[in-house]
């Protein structure tokens, strides 16, 4: 486990191209967005920011579960429901950060697996708020500049 | 085909895996897994109803059937569940010779009887020939084959509130103790044949001849889960009551705040 999902809150602008990039990599259908497993918010102090699972140490949806079926994936580092779930929900109730979810339609636990180590949100993110990376980028800071080259689709986007 | 390099097996490792063959194929696998995981791993279909992952084997539906045979048997086989088989070295498996075709056509046509209105059983049994069972048909039947995933699911919940009552022709599931169910339907979401029925209505939950009361989310209203569900919750992992009161959705949105409050 080297790389992690990256989120820099103040280079998010809520586009939610995330949003259905997730929903649609895991359910292939593009209009159930609310089937995503990470969600793009404007807050009220008009703060951007993503939220996905934060794939804890000792995550607590681990812990509560009674069957094995949340395992750490050894190799991207995430923790992934497999067919041993009987669904009764512990986990979402469980997960303080409310980031495990119970998919009414296909009753089915959706939580963030980062797509086997190739997380589609991070590749669809305009403007690289969130990056599947080693470690936090250096440029943190919200006074310095982005060095990080913006996707290529994303640069002809008319500039103000 | 690119194959795999093959690592050093140190003697414990080798102690641990067997190889066998299943429909000509020659497997390894780990020792004292059952026969129907490895297979499934492998990509071998085997049908099954009672069968699931993460619960323990049961061996009610019968549909699951292999014919074993081993090197020193002199051809002679036998018939195995494979969901309760252990796997050994130099076991040879069919998984869809003539006698285990028959017999779960045996299985799907009784099957068929008792639950007629199943979809699920119907499709599977139309998969193995089988359109109108030959048997008399179930009357007033239900959806239920007895394969008894709510109850071991009711067991590995913690709440052991389903049990199967009475024997032969007339064993039927039930919970015999309304107030040992705690509501938290994850027995009608693992049923492979959708028999147990339930519903939500204004804030009410009805399952099992019950009425559960729902415990609204502090924040946005939503209905969220039973107050028996949250004591269960509080007993088993250790967590305060005030945990369960917000739902995921809510929780979600107040770790975006948090993130804020500490990014800016």
């Amino acid at each position: 486990m080297t790389k992690r999902l990256i989120v820099t809150p103040y280079r998010c602008t809520d586009c939610k191209n995330c949003e259905v990039a997730c929903s649609f990599v895991h359910t292939s259908d593009p209009r159930k967005p609310s089937l995503t497993r990470i969600r793009a918010y404007t807050l009220k102090n008009a703060v951007k920011t993503v939220v996905t699972c934060l794939q804890c140490d000792e995550a607590a949806c681990v812990t509560v579960c009674p069957v094995e079926a949340l395992v750490r994936n050894p190799i991207t580092g995430a923790i992934e429901r497999n067919e041993r779930c009987i669904t009764c929900k512990m986990c979402t109730y469980a997960c303080p950060f409310g980031n495990i979810h119970f998919d009414n339609s296909n009753s089915e636990i959706v939580k963030c697996d980062v797509c086997e180590g190739d997380p589609a949100c991070a590749k669809v993110c305009p403007t690289r708020a969130l990056v599947w990376a080693d470690k936090p980028q250096p440029d943190l800071a919200p006074d310095e500049e982005i060095d990080i080259a913006p996707m290529p689709w994303a640069m002809k986007m008319p500039s103000r | 085909m690119i194959k795999a390099v093959e690592k050093p097996v140190s003697h414990s490792e080798k102690d641990k895996t067997v190889r066998i063959t299943i429909d000509g194929r020659s497997i390894d696998a780990p020792k004292g897994m059952n026969l129907l995981e490895v297979a499934r791993s492998n990509g071998i279909d085997i049908p099954s109803l009672c069968y699931h992952p993460g619960l323990e084997a049961f061996g009610a539906c019968r549909l699951c059937v292999v014919e074993i045979t081993k090197p020193g048997w002199e051809n002679w086989r036998k018939l195995v569940t494979s969901c309760l088989y252990p796997v050994e070295e130099d076991l040879i498996v069919y998984t869809r010779s003539p006698e285990v075709m028959e017999n779960r056509r045996v299985v799907l046509d009784l099957q068929l009887a008792r639950v007629p209105n199943s979809d699920v059983i119907r499709q599977l049994a139309a998969e193995y020939g089988i359109h109108d069972t030959t048997y008399t048909k179930r009357k007033d039947a239900d959806n239920c084959i007895l394969c008894g995933i709510c109850v071991r699911v009711c067991e590995a919940v913690g709440a052991n509130a389903i049990s199967t009552l009475s024997r032969g022709p007339d064993k039927y599931v039930e919970v015999p103790d309304p107030e040992a169910c705690i509501g938290c339907l994850a027995c009608a979401e693992s049923c492979p044949t959708d028999a147990i029925g339930w519903h939500e209505e204004n804030g009410i939950r009805h399952i099992w001849h019950r009425d559960f009361e729902l415990v609204e989310c502090e924040t946005c209203g939503k209905p969220i889960l039973t107050q028996q569900q949250i004591d269960h919750f509080v007993e088993k992992s250790g967590l305060e009551e005030r945990y369960f009161a917000k739902c995921d959705s809510c929780r979600k949105k107040e770790t975006a705040v948090s993130i804020s409050r500490v990014m800016f």
